[in-house]
């Protein structure tokens, strides 16, 4: 299954994120399909990319969890109405800089 | 304290092993998420913003330093050396990995812990009054109640798929510390002509749609609780909803239904048990109960110690945290000490592995081996002698745990909210930090007095917003985060749910207004004696929300 999050449209730029399954540690989708845990390198999809990059994620349970589509700009950065919880969640929480992610793949 | 048998030991230990099985399967691909979903959440394992969440039960709030150092190992080894505090008195992991959790879930059966029914459909961890056993106000100790309610409702077949959670609190003190009417099935503990028995609430709740339980029950006889509990989840379990998340708890269907009709139900269902399906708890197995509940045996003392007294004459810090901390003990020269969580700026119910080794020592050296949780997210030394007191606090100050605030401003509850928690709205955490801040100083807070307030980062209300005096909710307005204030909520024995005072404010505007509103109150109080919530049952709310809303 893939989390609920708000709809976006078809040619909104995106990526696929997702959780670890065997850690529960944040991961992004890679332009080639792969998984990244360094926001830096997440892929972004449009169109019909989109649709068959979500695909490809949800027949990768064992690996990951949860897939579903998040906002990003066209050159990757975090965007849209979830910046702010998808930031909180590709840094840390913002109660604990301590524990912000020291590494970065 | 209740310690296992040698079926509770293995019954838990099985249980460990049957999911360490169900995750390997998951962690090879075996069981897809929507498989393993119900049984990890059966185990109080969540998926939450950043990581998996374990939430450890702790029956009625009640530790024994063993397991406290078992708690504090895990935060070392397994999350990144902290353990949260939670409103159901028990305790989370935000960062375990779940391929550790069956090694954690083994640790914990080590010191008869378990993660059983923290989560899901079912009956939760039931909560009590945090003094209980000690407290001067009670009439009775609730905790082996609660242990047999436990008991009774761990693996209840009937009862494992219920229409939606369900929360039992039980209270046996004039004063409700355990917030009984905001509870599924609340139990007030009476005494009548040398009988005991069980006043009943049901439907309290919070969530999106808060209520106030309705009283279904004047006195229920101790020996019959369990068959009248049974009738109550028999008539939920039949006629709850199930077609509608958010209509499912019991709270709807007792408003739906109306008070007296569901007592009705209720009735007709107790009436129609048959004499096999009853319960009826002998004596001998309340007693037994009881049994492992025993007062400790605490030392003949004078009502006032010369130490303590001398030490408060010479440390004002200590004087402070005494005036604040201190609960009074049904034993003459004892008190219970409630271990703050909430050190200004800090995060409310936050423990390091390092302060849960602390209160683990001092519990064995000073507190009578006993320590509680409690739902406003702090712990709790039920028994230390006044003479000890001094000595238990330079411990505890010297840990960061000696902050003088009980029940004062800055001891709020507030929920883990979009920092961590994957159906939050908005932040929680650092709305507290911002409001600890402007009211820094404890002395002020000592000054304005008792003053709840509770912070949500969502609707579904884990922060208890809508019984804070001061209630704040966290809301999303097109990707920014606003704060709505009630106020005049409370849990006690006269609970009430806040009124919204208006539209939300920006988080950088709820610390000064909530400083207008708090400087309003004092200069409406009648007498210091005379707290928040007292001048707003007397004036109402307008007062504040004018202060609320006040241009500076």
């Amino acid at each position: 299954m893939t989390s609920v999050r708000p709809k976006l449209k078809p040619d909104t730029p995106k990526t696929i994120t997702a959780w670890d399954t065997a850690t529960g540690r944040v991961v992004y989708m890679t332009a080639d399909h792969g998984w990244t845990s360094d926001p830096a390198k997440l892929g972004v999809f449009t169109g019909e990319a989109g649709e068959d990059a979500l695909e490809k994620a949800a027949a990768q349970e064992g690996i990951v969890t949860d897939p579903y589509f998040m906002e990003v700009s066209e050159d990757g950065a975090i965007a849209g109405r979830e910046t702010l919880r998808e930031t909180i969640r590709a840094v840390g929480p913002t109660t604990h800089p301590e524990f912000a992610r020291a590494e970065t793949s | 304290m209740y310690r296992y048998d040698e079926f509770d030991a293995q019954i838990v230990r099985d249980r460990v092993n049957q999911f360490r099985g169900q995750v390997e399967r998951r962690l090879a691909g075996e069981l897809l998420e929507d498989e393993f979903k119900p049984l990890r959440l059966q185990n109080g394992v969540y998926l939450q913003l950043h990581a998996y969440m374990l939430r450890v039960a702790i029956p009625y709030g009640q530790l024994n330093p063993r397991q406290l150092r078992q708690l504090a190992r895990i935060a070392r080894d397994y999350d990144k050396g902290y353990g949260h505090w939670t409103t159901r008195q028990n305790i989370q992991f935000n960062w375990v990995a779940l391929k550790d959790i069956p090694d954690v879930l083994d640790l914990l059966a080590d010191v008869e812990m378990h993660a059983i029914q923290t989560s899901g459909n079912c009956i939760r961890n039931t909560t009590t009054d945090h003094f209980a056993g000690a407290a001067a106000d009670e009439v009775m100790d609730p905790r082996p109640w609660c242990e047999i309610i436990r008991q009774w409702s761990t693996f209840h077949p009937e009862f494992a798929f219920l229409p939606r959670k369900f929360k039992i609190a039980v209270t046996a003190a004039g004063h409700d510390r355990a917030a009984i009417r905001v509870h599924d099935i609340g139990l007030h503990m009476r005494e009548r002509g040398g009988q005991v028995g069980f006043e009943v609430h049901v439907g309290g709740g919070q969530g999106r749609t808060p209520h106030i339980a309705a009283k279904v029950a004047d006195f229920v006889p101790e020996g019959e609780l369990l068959d009248y509990l049974e009738a109550i989840m028999r008539v939920y379990n039949r006629f709850g909803r199930r077609d509608n998340k958010y209509k499912a708890r019991i709270k709807i269907l007792v408003s739906e239904t109306g008070e007296e009709a569901f007592r009705d139900l209720v009735e007709a269902e107790f009436e129609a048990q048959r004499e096999a399906e009853k319960i009826a708890l002998p004596q001998a197995e309340i007693e037994r109960i009881h049994a492992y509940f025993a007062p400790p045996e605490l030392a003949g003392k004078p009502a006032t110690s010369a130490a303590f007294e001398r030490a408060k004459a010479a440390d004002p810090g200590f004087a402070l945290w005494a005036d604040a901390n201190l609960h009074p003990h049904k034993q003459a020269g004892y008190a219970s000490v409630t271990v703050s969580h909430k050190p200004v700026g800090g995060i409310a119910g936050d423990a390091t592995d390092r302060q849960m080794m602390v209160v683990a020592h001092l519990a064995e050296a000073y507190g009578h081996e006993d320590i509680r949780v409690s739902h406003a997210q702090n712990l709790i030394l039920p028994h230390v002698a006044l003479d000890d007191m001094y000595e238990v606090y330079r411990e505890l100050d010297a840990a960061g745990l000696a902050t003088a605030n009980e029940s004062l401003i800055s001891d709020m509850i507030v929920c883990p909210g979009l920092d961590y928690c994957n159906l939050a709205n908005a932040r929680s955490i650092p709305v507290g930090q911002a409001i600890a801040r402007e009211f820094a100083s404890l002395e002020d807070q000592a000054d304005i007095g008792q003053l709840h307030i509770n912070i949500s980062g969502c609707i579904n209300a884990c922060g208890h917003h809508h019984v804070g005096h001061i209630g704040i909710l966290g809301v999303d307005r097109k990707g920014e985060e606003f704060y709505q204030i009630t106020f005049g909520g409370r849990a006690d024995e006269k609970a009430s749910i806040g009124q919204i005072a208006g539209p939300g404010l920006r988080a950088e505007d709820v610390p000064p207004a909530l400083k207008r509103v708090v400087e309003r109150y004092r200069a409406l109080r009648t007498e210091k004696a005379e707290r928040f919530i007292d001048v707003v049952e007397r004036l109402g709310t307008e007062p504040f929300k004018e202060a609320l809303y006040a241009a500076d």
